[in-house]
């Protein structure tokens, strides 16, 4: 009787301790409350295995992972593919900080969870790219996007800029694909497996594989340039736009260090931009008109370039020629002669 | 045996009396528990000896709690009158601002602690409801000009069902004080104004609250924190009740940045204050209270770096009023 009643104020010791111990109820390999939000990490992990949602932009065969995009022939059908398969690179990265169990090492840690946050934010942004058709691009879809992730909705209180988030976000992706694949037809051409481009062709492929990884959000896109133009996020908008022409140049095989290397940026900004409006409102089939634009506008500049060389030289040889009627008369008229 | 059965009898008391959640309780069933059982567990023993700051007093701690109760038992009648007398005001805009900075979505779950009054979930109410509206006020119009291929889509398909699971979602908001009297207080509002639907009192402890893990999307505290007596405490429980994430903020008095300001501030709040609590709710020493409270309670920084040693992230703070009022908030990631 004795012992019974030992085991029962026992029990009910270590019940009333653990009233007052915070509990922790989730999978053992988290102890702590620093290691809560490797819990959180962890969560994901297995809530992203278990249920992928399929994006609403359901173009055939939009399943296709970011490396296989990867190795597709480049600049060729590069829609649709912002699922969370996207972000795959990244949880690679995040599975290998483990949770560990010493307290020794705070720095370290600290470091480790600073950027994890970051790759947080990133990975809800991605998710939310999926309700951007539903929502447009705001909070909500932010929020929708953190929930599918298993957090809450309260989330997107993360992102101060809120919707400028996701679209800078969304743009840097777009951005990072592109030159990803320009580096390696480049790789391609540097160990010859490629023919090398010319550069009109080059440019023309550029900004069309560019644009086409805006086709699934086209019918929000207004909403999303309205949001770029806003003041605070103009800085922003310009530096991913200035590095996406940079990089385009320089793939193309740019390596001017005179006032060409203004003209010409400035010449494909102009055209980027207008194609982009151009292909807001175009309902051809598949944007052949925007395509026709582009080729239009990039026949623009090259004509232009030619243009300018023909003057150069034409200038060059009028002058010549002035220069050579001049030394006649002088000739005809005896001034040149030594006397 | 009778012996063992009486210690069991004491044990079962104790942990009603701890449901009850009220540190006042524990104390006075630890004076019946002889000291010489191991297996009594009497925190409040070590708390006894340790002493706390109760505005510029030094007491203990388990006294603390007792006097920041009976404080808010004798104010809880005039609470808000002696808020807009002594803030002009201006503490609506504060928690309109903690409410902006929120911007609560449809269908959250909001734990409003040392809530009292209800301030904060009223106005979160009143946010979610005039959002909602809103957004079913956009699609109504967008439905009223709809495109052939919306046209046709409705014919085949049956009534969206996204709308609906957006209605579906409610939000609700529960209260949570550690007195009474302030909750008595908020009921009375809640009633005649109306408001009755999504909204829960409850009476706990923040240091110990009676909820589940992962519960709340949202947990604010409103000029509540500086009165518990282990700040660390409760933002642990904080995180405990959070979702995974969840959001916490707190809007709190704070230091004052310019001093000028802090000169104006503090003649302020030890001349007018005071004198206001006693012509108004003639009580003067709850208002002292409250003023040196405000003193003794840690700057935005050090907070700041409490806040995250509890295991929160993203943590941030605005300073409001040139730091009168400085709202924190975290994220439980």
């Amino acid at each position: 009787m004795a012992a019974l009643l030992r085991g029962l104020r026992v029990g009910r010791a270590l019940r009333g301790f653990g009233s007052v111990v915070v509990p922790k109820t989730s999978s053992p390999q988290c102890n702590g409350l620093r290691r809560g939000f490797h819990c959180a990490a962890l969560r994901l992990q297995e809530d992203k295995d278990k249920s992928i949602p399929v994006p609403p932009s359901s173009a055939a065969s939009s399943t296709t992972t970011y490396h296989e995009h990867y190795r597709s022939h480049p600049f060729k059908n590069n829609t649709d593919t912002y699922t969370q398969e996207a972000p795959a690179p990244e949880a690679d990265a995040k599975e290998a900080p483990q949770p560990n169990t010493s307290y020794a090492d705070q720095s370290g840690e600290q470091g480790e969870e600073y950027e994890t946050e970051e790759q947080l934010q990133a990975h809800i942004l991605n998710a939310a790219l999926d309700f951007v058709q539903l929502h447009g691009w705001t909070l909500e879809a932010i929020s929708a996007g953190a929930e599918t992730l298993g957090l809450s909705a309260a989330s997107s209180g993360m992102f101060q800029n809120g919707a400028g988030d996701l679209v800078l976000h969304f743009i840097a992706q777009c951005n990072a694909q592109l030159t990803e694949q320009m580096a390696e037809q480049h790789n391609q051409v540097q160990l010859g497996q490629a023919e090398p481009k010319k550069t009109a062709e080059f440019l023309r492929d550029a900004v069309e594989t560019r644009l086409r990884m805006l086709t699934p959000y086209m019918d929000n896109w207004p909403q999303a340039m309205s949001i770029l133009l806003l003041p605070h996020n103009i800085p922003d908008s310009l530096k991913h736009l200035s590095t996406l022409v940079d990089d385009i140049w320089y793939y193309a095989g740019d390596r001017s260090t005179d006032l060409n290397w203004y003209t010409k940026r400035a010449a494909l900004t102009g055209i980027y931009n207008t194609t982009e409006l151009v292909m807001i409102q175009d309902s051809s089939e598949d944007f052949q008109d925007t395509w026709n634009f582009l080729e239009n506008r990039i026949q623009d500049i090259v004509n232009m370039a030619g243009a300018a060389k023909q003057a150069a030289s034409t200038g060059e040889a009028v002058a010549q020629g002035l220069l050579g009627a001049a030394v006649t008369l002088k000739n005809l008229t005896g001034i040149n002669q030594r006397r | 045996m009778a012996a063992s059965i009486r210690l069991l009898a004491r044990r079962i008391v104790r942990d009603a009396f701890r449901t009850i959640n009220s540190s006042v309780s524990v104390r006075i069933v630890s004076s019946s528990c002889p000291s010489n059982l191991s297996a009594c567990r009497c925190f409040s023993d070590g708390a006894a000896d340790k002493s706390t700051h109760f505005g510029f007093e030094t007491v203990s701690e388990g006294e603390k709690a007792e006097r920041v109760y009976k404080v808010f038992e004798s104010v809880a009648q005039k609470y808000d009158v002696m808020n807009d007398a002594m803030s002009l005001g201006v503490h609506r805009l504060w928690k309109d601002m903690l409410l902006h900075v929120m911007n609560p979505q449809p269908g959250i779950r909001l734990l409003d602690v040392a809530g009292g009054t209800g301030d904060i979930s009223f106005r979160f109410l009143n946010y979610v409801r005039s959002q909602q509206e809103r957004v079913a006020r956009r699609t109504a119009r967008a439905n009223q000009t709809p495109s052939w291929q919306e046209i046709s889509t409705s014919y085949t398909t049956p009534t969206e069902g996204i709308e609906m699971e957006t209605e579906a979602r409610e939000s609700r908001a529960v209260v949570c004080d550690i007195n009474k009297e302030m909750l008595k207080v908020g009921k009375q509002k809640a009633e005649s104004m109306g408001v009755s639907s999504g909204l829960s009192w409850v009476v706990g402890d923040a240091e110990e609250l009676p909820f589940d893990d992962d519960q709340f999307d949202v947990y604010t505290i409103a000029f509540g924190i500086r009165n518990v007596t282990h700040i660390d405490l409760a933002l642990q429980e904080a995180v405990r009740v959070l979702k995974p994430g969840g959001r916490f903020m707190c809007l709190e008095f704070s230091k004052v940045t310019n001093p000028l300001l802090a000169r104006l501030y503090d003649a302020y709040s030890f001349q007018m204050i005071p004198v206001l609590g006693e012509v108004i709710a003639g009580d003067w020493k709850s208002y002292q209270y409250l003023v040196e409270s405000i003193r003794k309670f840690p700057d935005q920084e050090t907070f700041k770096q409490m806040i995250e040693d509890a295991g929160l992230f993203s943590v941030r703070y605005h300073n409001l009023t040139g730091g009168v009022v400085a709202l924190h908030s975290g994220f439980k990631l």
